[in-house]
C-alpha cells in the first residue's frame, strides 16, 4: 500500500497547535485591544464645543451638581442643561467672552449647542440615574471626580461586568444619601461603616436586579 | 402647546468615521448608482433570484475592508442637543400626557396623548371619560402612526405648483370676498363631524352665504337613520344603548361591539354584563341574526343567519308577536325559515320585558328601525336599556343633491373638506365627472388622493394630532382636539380653513375653539384651561329626551316599506360593510392596520368577496362531494402556509363589475355575498395604494348597504395572505367553555376547566400541592430534576396574567396598542404569506361546529365547511412559563428567566438558531428576518446593496424611546411589557425612599394589551400579593392553563369561555361545539360523544 501522507506530515499536528497557539493569543490580544470597554471608552476626552470646565464651577465654585444636571433624581437620564441654565449666571458674569459665544448663539436663536456626549450607554441598555442617585450611590461611583476635571473624560470602563459588580455587592458602593452629589465623599465601605450600608441595604430594600430584565427591554 | 421643536440633526454631525459596502462603493465608480437601481428589480423578488456568486463576492469584499478599516472599530462621534431656552415641563427622559380625541365621523374617542419631547409615540384612553374606561380602539392606536406618514401632502398646492402659506390665506380670503353676499354658486362638501367649533362655523358661513350648499357625506353610515327617530318620537333624537342593564339583547344585523358609532363604550357596558366572577353571578343572553359574520355575531349565544335584505320581515314578525297585532304582517309576508327561532327569542324578551334591549343596525332601512322602536316602547326598555337623546340638527344638503348642481352647472367654487369623495362616492353619481363642471376645486385633506388629483388646488390638512379642535363622544361630551406637536408638514387645521373661509377676524383654531367653548362654559380662561386639563367637558352629554313612541307618525313610515324579495343562488345579496381596519378607506396608508388580520377572516393586506359555504359549492369553488376533506385540513382550504389561493370571483351590481379573490367565510347567509369597503384604493400612499379591491366600484347611491346582483366564479387563482390557516382546534381542549346552565354547565359542574378536559387525565402537574396557593406553586413546589436551572423566584413582584374568554370579543385594539408600545415593524404581504409577521400578541380564531370530526382520530371526517360555527376567539401570547421550553433549547442562554417570574429575552445574546421557536408549543416567538426597521418592504432582499444607514427620521419619531428596536437575525416576544414594570418599580423606587414600601401597588403599572382592552378582559399583576386583581382572577374555578399538562406551567393562564344558551330556542346544545369535539375525539363512547351524535342530525339553527 503506498503512502498517501508525505513524510512531511508528520510535523503537520505540531504545526497546527503552534498555529493554533499564536492565533488565539493574537485573536485575544486584539479583541480586548479593540473590542473591550477598559481600553475602548476609558480615556475618551472629545473636545467640547464650549471648554465648560467642571473643576471651576463643581470643584471650585462649588456649585452642585443638580444645578445643570436636574433630571438626575426625576428621570432615567440626568440631562444636560440648556443654554438658558448656563445664562442664568452668564447673563451677568463674562457676558462677553468669546468662550461663551456658542451658548450666546444658542440661547439668542433656540438652536442647541451640539455637546459632544462621552458616557454613551448601548442602545439596548436602559440606565436610570434616578433610582441610583435615590439609593446612595454617588455621580463619582460611575463618572469619576468630575469636580477635578478641567475637561471631562471617561473615567470608569462602564462594562456589563462594571455594572454587575456594583449590583452584586452594592454594600461597598453605598454612600450616605446627603452624600450622593458631594463628590469628594468616602462611600460608607471606605468610612469602615460597612454595618452601616448593610443595614440601609435593609432598611431601604436596595435589590439592585441581577437578571437581563433589569436593564435591557 | 403652540411651541416650536426642532428634530433635525445637527448640521455636520454625523462626521465619524466611513464605512465600505462594496468596493464599487468605496472607489465611487461612475455610475455606480445608476447600476444599483437597474440591477435591484432583479434580486428583489426572492432570495432565489439572486446571484449566489456575485452575493458572495460583495459580501467577502465588504468584510475584507470592513477588517482592514478597524478605525471603524472605533466610537462615532456623538452629540448631545439640549434645548436652547428651557422648554415648561419638559423633562427629558420623561413622557408628558396630554388630553386630546381622535373624532370619527359624529364620535370621538377621548384620548391621552404619551409625548416624548414634543413628539406624540403612544395613545392611551383618557380614563376621565368613564363610559370608556380609559380604553380606545384599534383604530385610535394604529391614529398616531398616521402622523409621520411619510406619504402625507408636503405642501398646499395650486395647479400643481406649490402655495406658499400666506398665499393660501389670500386664496381663502378671496373666496370669501369673491360669494359675499348671497354666496351663490359656491359649495362645500364636508365629511361628518361632531365638533361643536365646526357647527358653529357652518351656522356663520350659513349666515353669510345662505345660497350657499352645505353638503355631508360619508360612504360610512354609524348611526341610525335620523328620519326613523323622527318617524318613532317626531324629533331629532338618537338611541344611546345602556347595555348595563340589559339581560337579553337581540341584535338585527348591528355590529355594535365595532361598527356602531359609540361601539367601545357599549362593547365596555356588554361585557359587563357578561362578566362572571362567580358561578351565582348573572349574566346577559345575546341573540344575534345578521348576515355577515360579524364580531358581534361571534359573541352572541344564538345567531341565525338570515340576508340583511331579510331583517325587515324578522322585525315585523317580531313586532306581531311582542306588540299583540297583524299589522305589519304585509311585511313579514313570505318569512319563514327563523319562525321557531323568533317565537322562542321573542318569549325571552317578553319575559324580560323593561331589561332586554333590541337594536338594529345602522344601515338597516328606517322601517326596521321604526318597528325596533315600537317593540322597545312596548317592552318598557325606553329610559332603561335604551335612551333617546336630543342630538343638534345636521341641516346639511346630501351628496347626490350636490352633484346634481353640479352637473347643472350651478356650482362655481366647490370646497371638499376632508372626506374622499372621488374613490369613495357611489360610482351611479360619476362624481369625478360632475367635478369637471366645477370652475375651481379646492380640496382640503390630509393626503394627495384620488379626489386631490382631481381638484385644482391641494391644502394639506394637520392630522388630528397637530391640530386645535374639539368633538362630541357618542353620548355628547365635548373633548378638546389638542395639538401635540407643529404641523409636521405646515399643514392648514380645518378650523383655521372654515374660519377664513367664514371671515373671521381671528382665524387661529385655538381661538375659535376657546370661543365655542367659552359660549359653554362660564367663558374664563380658567374654564377652558380645566376644559384642556381634563380631557372632557363635565355635564354636556345630550340631554334624555322624554320620547313616547307615536305608533300614528311610524305607521306612514311604515305603510312605504317593502319586503325585498329573498337572496337566491342567481339574485345574490351584496352586502358592503365598513372594513375592520382600514374603516371606509382613510386608514388604507396605515401599516400597522393593514397587516393586522381581519379578527374573523384573518386575512391581512387585502380583502375579499366574502361567499358562503353553500354559495361557494355552487360556485365551483369546492368541487361538490370532494372525497371528504376535513375543514382542519389545509387542503380544503388550498391553504398553503399562510397563503390562500383564492379563486378570482366577478361580482355584478346595477351593470358594474367588481373582480377580487373570494374567501369562504363559514356563518355568512347562504346567498349574501360580504365586501368590505376601503380597499383597492388607486391613490393613496406606499402602503395602500391597490391594497385589496374597492367596493365602491359597484357602489351605488340607491342601495349603498344592501344591493342585489350576480356573482360568478372566473376560474382564475390569486395568492392572500392570511396568518391563520388553522381553522379548528381539531378536538384539542385549547379553548374550554361550557354553558352557564344545565347538566353540565358552570353552575352544575364549577370546576369544567379541569374535569371535562385533559387535565383530569394527565398526572397532577404539582403534585401534593395542588390545591395549595399561587405563590406556593410558583416558588416553593419543585420543579423536577431538569439540568436546566431556573432562578428560584425570590423578587417582591411575582408578575402573572389573567385572560377571560368569556369577554374577549376579538377586537384587535389589543394587537395593535402592543405594536406601538412595543416598536413592532410591520413586514408586508409577501412576508406575511410567508409567515413571519412580528406580531407579539395574536387573536385565534377557532370554529367550533357539533358536527365536525377529525378523520384523522377515527372518524368519519366532515363533508363540508361548518356553515353555523360557534366561534372562540383566543388572544396568544408569550405565557412566561415557569419551566420555558425555549430557555432550555438557547445555546446561548439569550432567554432566561428573571427572579421575578418573566421569561426574558436579551437581543443582544440571541445569535438566532430559533431553536427557542421550535421548542415553543404556543408558538409566540418572532424572528427578524430582516431588518424590518431599516428597509423599505419592498427592499429586503437586496442584502448589503439595499441597506440603508439609518431609518428615515420620520419612522424613528413614532418609536417608543423605552424599547429596544431590534435588528435581524435576533428572536422577540412578548415581555409582559418589562418597560412599563421596570418604570412602575423605580417609581414606586423614588417615591419609597428611606421607607423601603418598594412593592408596586396592585393597578399602578398596566400592560399596553391590559389598557387599551375595552372589556378589561386581560387583567395583570402581582401573583405574590394574594389580594391583587390578577390573584382573585387566578383564584376564579374557570381558571386553566392552555397546554397545562406540559409542566411548564404558564404564568398566563385563562379564565373558561361560558355560554348562556336558551333552552328553549330550536338551536340549543347542552355543550358547546367545542367540547362535543372533545368528547367524540376523545371518549368516543361517552355520553356527551352520544349526546352529540344525537342531536347532530337535528336541523341547526335556520336560515
Amino acid at each position: 500500500m503506498s503512502k498517501i501522507f508525505p513524510k512531511s506530515a508528520n510535523a503537520l499536528p505540531m504545526q497546527i497547535v503552534i498555529f493554533l497557539t499564536v492565533l488565539t493569543g493574537v485573536a485575544t490580544a486584539a479583541v480586548t485591544y479593540y473590542s473591550t470597554p477598559k481600553y475602548l471608552r476609558v480615556g475618551y476626552q472629545p473636545i467640547q464645543p464650549v471648554p465648560f470646565d467642571h473643576s471651576l464651577h463643581a470643584g471650585n465654585l462649588g456649585i452642585d451638581c443638580r444645578y445643570c444636571h436636574a433630571a438626575v433624581e426625576k428621570s432615567a437620564t440626568s440631562s444636560i442643561p440648556t443654554s438658558q441654565t448656563c445664562m442664568n449666571c452668564h447673563s451677568i458674569i463674562k457676558t462677553t467672552s468669546p468662550l461663551l459665544e456658542p451658548v450666546r448663539q444658542s440661547f439668542a436663536t433656540g438652536s442647541p449647542v451640539p455637546w459632544v456626549k462621552i458616557h454613551q450607554a448601548p442602545d439596548y441598555v436602559y440606565f436610570n440615574h434616578s433610582v441610583h442617585v435615590d439609593r446612595g450611590i454617588s455621580c463619582v461611583e460611575c463618572h469619576g471626580k468630575v469636580n477635578e476635571m478641567s475637561v471631562v473624560y471617561h473615567a470608569k470602563s462602564h462594562s456589563m461586568g462594571f455594572c454587575l459588580d456594583c449590583h452584586r455587592d452594592p454594600a461597598a458602593h453605598l454612600r450616605n444619601p446627603q452624600d450622593v452629589f458631594n463628590l469628594n465623599s468616602l462611600t460608607l465601605a471606605d468610612q469602615g461603616k460597612l454595618e452601616q450600608a448593610h443595614q440601609m441595604i435593609k432598611d431601604w430594600k436596595v435589590n439592585p436586579p441581577q437578571s437581563c430584565s433589569g436593564c435591557h427591554r | 402647546m403652540k411651541r416650536k421643536f426642532d428634530h433635525s440633526a445637527p448640521e455636520g454631525a454625523s462626521a465619524g468615521p466611513r464605512y465600505w459596502r462594496s468596493l464599487d462603493e468605496l472607489a465611487e465608480t461612475p455610475g455606480f448608482r445608476e447600476q444599483l437601481a437597474r440591477e435591484f428589480p432583479e434580486g428583489a423578488s426572492s432570495i432565489e433570484g439572486v446571484d449566489r456568486r456575485q452575493f458572495m463576492k460583495i459580501m467577502a469584499a465588504s468584510f475584507a475592508l470592513g477588517g482592514l478599516g478597524l478605525a471603524g472599530c472605533r466610537r462615532p462621534e456623538i452629540n448631545i442637543l439640549p434645548y436652547g431656552k428651557s422648554v415648561e415641563y419638559i423633562v427629558p427622559g420623561l413622557p408628558l400626557y396630554y388630553a386630546t380625541a381622535m373624532p370619527l365621523r359624529k364620535w370621538a374617542i377621548p384620548l391621552l396623548a404619551e409625548t416624548h419631547q414634543g413628539r406624540p409615540t403612544k395613545l392611551e384612553g383618557n380614563p376621565t371619560y368613564a363610559p370608556h374606561g380609559g380604553s380606545t380602539s384599534l383604530l385610535a392606536q394604529a391614529s398616531v402612526l398616521d402622523l409621520y406618514d411619510p406619504d402625507r401632502a408636503r405642501e398646499h398646492t395650486k395647479g400643481g405648483q406649490p402655495l406658499a402659506t400666506a398665499d393660501v390665506n389670500d386664496l381663502l380670503a378671496g373666496i370669501h370676498r369673491q360669494h359675499a353676499g348671497n354666496g351663490e354658486g359656491l359649495a362645500f362638501l364636508a365629511d361628518e363631524s361632531s365638533s361643536p367649533t365646526r357647527a358653529r362655523l357652518v351656522a356663520r358661513l350659513k349666515a353669510q352665504f345662505p345660497r350657499a350648499v352645505w353638503a355631508e357625506y360619508e360612504p360610512v353610515r354609524d348611526e341610525p337613520p335620523a328620519e326613523a327617530a323622527l318617524a318613532s318620537f317626531g324629533r331629532n333624537v338618537k338611541p344611546v344603548y345602556r347595555f348595563a342593564s340589559a339581560k337579553r339583547v337581540l341584535s338585527l344585523d348591528a355590529d355594535f361591539l365595532h361598527a356602531e358609532s359609540g361601539s367601545l363604550m357599549f362593547a365596555r357596558q356588554f361585557a359587563g354584563g357578561r362578566r362572571v366572577a362567580k358561578a351565582t353571578d348573572p349574566m346577559n343572553r345575546l341573540y344575534a341574526a345578521e348576515s355577515n359574520f360579524t364580531l358581534t355575531g361571534s359573541m352572541a349565544d344564538h345567531r341565525l343567519r338570515i340576508a340583511s335584505s331579510q331583517i325587515l320581515a324578522l322585525t315585523a314578525v317580531l313586532a306581531n308577536r311582542i306588540l299583540g297585532t297583524t299589522d305589519y304582517a304585509t311585511l313579514a309576508q313570505g318569512f319563514t325559515d327563523g319562525a321557531a327561532w323568533i317565537e322562542q327569542c321573542a318569549k325571552d324578551l317578553v319575559a324580560n320585558a323593561g331589561e332586554c334591549l333590541v337594536l338594529a343596525g345602522a344601515h338597516q332601512p328606517a322601517a326596521v328601525h321604526v318597528l325596533v322602536n315600537a317593540i322597545n316602547a312596548k317592552l318598557g326598555n325606553l329610559g332603561r336599556t335604551v335612551d333617546f337623546v336630543e342630538i343638534p340638527e345636521s341641516g346639511a344638503s346630501t351628496l347626490p343633491a350636490l352633484v346634481t348642481a353640479m352637473k347643472a352647472g350651478a356650482v362655481k367654487t366647490l370646497v371638499i373638506v376632508n372626506g374622499n369623495p372621488a374613490y369613495n362616492a357611489p360610482a351611479d353619481l360619476e362624481f369625478a365627472s360632475a367635478l369637471k363642471s366645477v370652475a375651481d376645486v379646492i380640496r382640503f385633506g390630509s393626503h394627495v388622493d384620488e379626489t386631490s388629483a382631481i381638484s385644482g388646488t391641494h391644502l394639506a390638512a394637520t392630522h388630528y394630532l397637530e391640530s386645535w379642535g374639539d368633538a362630541r363622544t357618542a353620548d355628547g361630551v365635548v373633548v378638546p382636539v389638542q395639538p401635540m406637536i407643529l404641523p409636521l408638514f405646515g399643514g392648514l387645521m380645518e378650523v383655521e380653513l372654515l374660519a377664513r373661509l367664514a371671515g373671521e377676524e381671528k382665524p387661529d383654531a385655538y381661538e375659535q375653539v376657546y370661543a365655542t367653548i367659552a359660549g359653554l362654559t362660564d367663558g374664563s380662561r380658567k374654564a377652558f384651561e380645566k376644559f384642556l386639563h381634563d380631557g372632557i367637558l363635565a355635564g354636556s352629554e345630550y340631554k334624555v329626551a322624554a320620547a313616547g313612541f307615536d305608533a300614528g307618525r311610524a305607521a306612514a313610515v311604515l305603510a312605504t316599506a317593502k319586503a325585498p324579495a329573498p337572496a337566491t343562488e342567481e339574485n345574490i345579496e351584496v352586502r358592503f360593510v365598513t372594513d375592520h381596519k382600514v374603516d371606509d378607506g382613510r386608514f388604507a396608508n396605515n401599516g400597522w392596520l393593514q397587516e393586522c388580520p381581519d379578527p374573523i377572516t384573518k386575512l391581512a393586506w387585502d380583502n375579499a368577496i366574502l361567499v358562503s359555504p353553500r354559495l361557494a359549492k355552487k360556485l365551483g369553488i369546492y368541487p361538490h362531494g370532494a372525497s371528504g376533506p376535513q375543514v382542519a385540513r389545509v387542503e380544503l382550504a388550498e391553504d398553503f402556509h399562510y397563503k390562500e389561493r383564492a379563486f378570482i370571483g366577478e361580482v355584478t351590481v346595477g351593470g358594474r363589475t367588481l373582480r377580487g379573490p373570494m374567501h369562504i367565510q363559514p356563518g355568512l347567509a347562504n346567498f349574501t355575498v360580504v365586501i368590505p369597503i376601503g380597499y383597492g384604493r388607486p391613490r393613496s400612499g406606499n402602503v395602500g395604494t391597490n391594497s385589496g379591491v374597492s367596493a365602491y366600484v359597484i357602489r351605488g347611491s340607491d342601495a349603498p348597504d344592501i344591493a342585489s346582483g350576480t356573482i360568478r366564479n372566473t376560474g382564475e387563482r390569486l395568492n392572500i395572505a392570511t396568518t391563520q390557516e388553522h381553522w379548528s382546534m381539531e378536538g384539542r381542549d385549547i379553548v374550554r367553555e361550557a354553558n352557564l346552565e344545565g347538566e353540565e354547565g358552570y353552575r352544575n359542574q364549577r370546576d369544567f376547566v379541569k374535569e371535562a378536559t385533559i387535565d383530569a387525565h394527565s398526572p397532577p402537574v404539582y403534585g401534593k400541592d395542588q390545591g395549595a396557593s399561587l405563590i406556593y406553586k410558583a416558588t416553593e413546589t419543585p420543579r423536577g430534576n431538569s439540568l436546566y436551572e431556573t432562578p428560584n423566584f425570590e423578587g417582591l413582584h411575582q408578575w402573572g396574567m389573567s385572560i377571560d374568554l368569556n369577554t374577549c370579543i376579538g377586537c384587535n385594539a389589543c394587537v395593535v396598542a402592543c405594536q406601538a408600545e412595543n416598536n413592532i415593524p410591520i413586514v408586508g404581504r409577501e412576508q406575511v404569506k410567508r409567515g413571519r409577521e412580528m406580531h407579539w400578541i395574536r387573536l385565534d380564531r377557532y370554529y367550533t361546529d357539533g358536527q365536525l370530526d377529525a378523520g384523522a382520530f377515527g372518524g368519519p371526517g366532515n363533508k363540508e365547511i361548518p356553515e353555523d360555527p360557534q366561534t372562540v376567539v383566543q388572544p396568544m401570547t408569550c405565557q412566561h412559563c415557569e419551566l420555558a421550553p425555549c430557555e432550555m433549547v438557547c445555546p446561548v442562554n439569550a432567554t432566561v428567566h428573571d427572579d421575578e417570574g418573566l421569561n426574558v429575552m436579551a437581543y443582544n445574546r440571541c445569535i438566532g438558531t430559533r431553536y427557542c421557536a421550535n421548542n415553543c408549543p404556543y408558538k409566540v416567538r418572532r424572528f427578524n428576518y430582516f431588518d424590518w426597521n431599516k428597509r423599505a418592504l419592498d427592499a429586503l432582499y437586496m442584502g448589503p446593496l439595499g441597506h440603508q444607514d439609518e431609518m428615515p427620521e420620520l419612522v424613528k419619531m413614532v418609536k417608543n424611546p423605552d424599547v429596544t428596536v431590534r435588528m435581524r437575525g435576533v428572536m422577540e416576544k412578548c415581555t409582559y411589557c418589562v418597560q412599563r414594570i421596570q418604570q412602575a418599580k423605580m417609581a414606586q423606587i423614588r417615591k419609597a425612599g428611606a421607607s423601603g414600601n418598594v412593592l408596586v401597588p396592585d393597578g399602578a403599572m398596566k400592560t399596553a394589551c391590559q389598557q387599551v382592552c375595552p372589556v378589561d378582559a386581560i387583567v395583570f399583576g402581582n401573583i405574590r400579593d394574594t389580594d391583587s386583581a390578577v390573584s382573585r382572577a387566578k383564584a376564579q374555578d374557570r381558571d386553566y392553563a392552555v397546554l397545562g399538562y406540559l409542566n411548564i406551567r404558564p404564568r398566563t393562564t385563562y379564565l373558561g369561555k361560558l355560554r348562556n344558551p336558551n333552552p328553549d330556542m330550536p338551536d340549543y346544545r347542552p355543550l358547546p361545539f367545542s367540547r362535543e369535539e372533545y368528547m367524540k375525539k376523545n371518549h368516543p363512547g361517552h355520553h356527551g360523544g352520544a349526546e352529540g351524535d344525537e342531536h347532530a342530525g337535528e336541523k341547526k339553527g335556520e336560515g
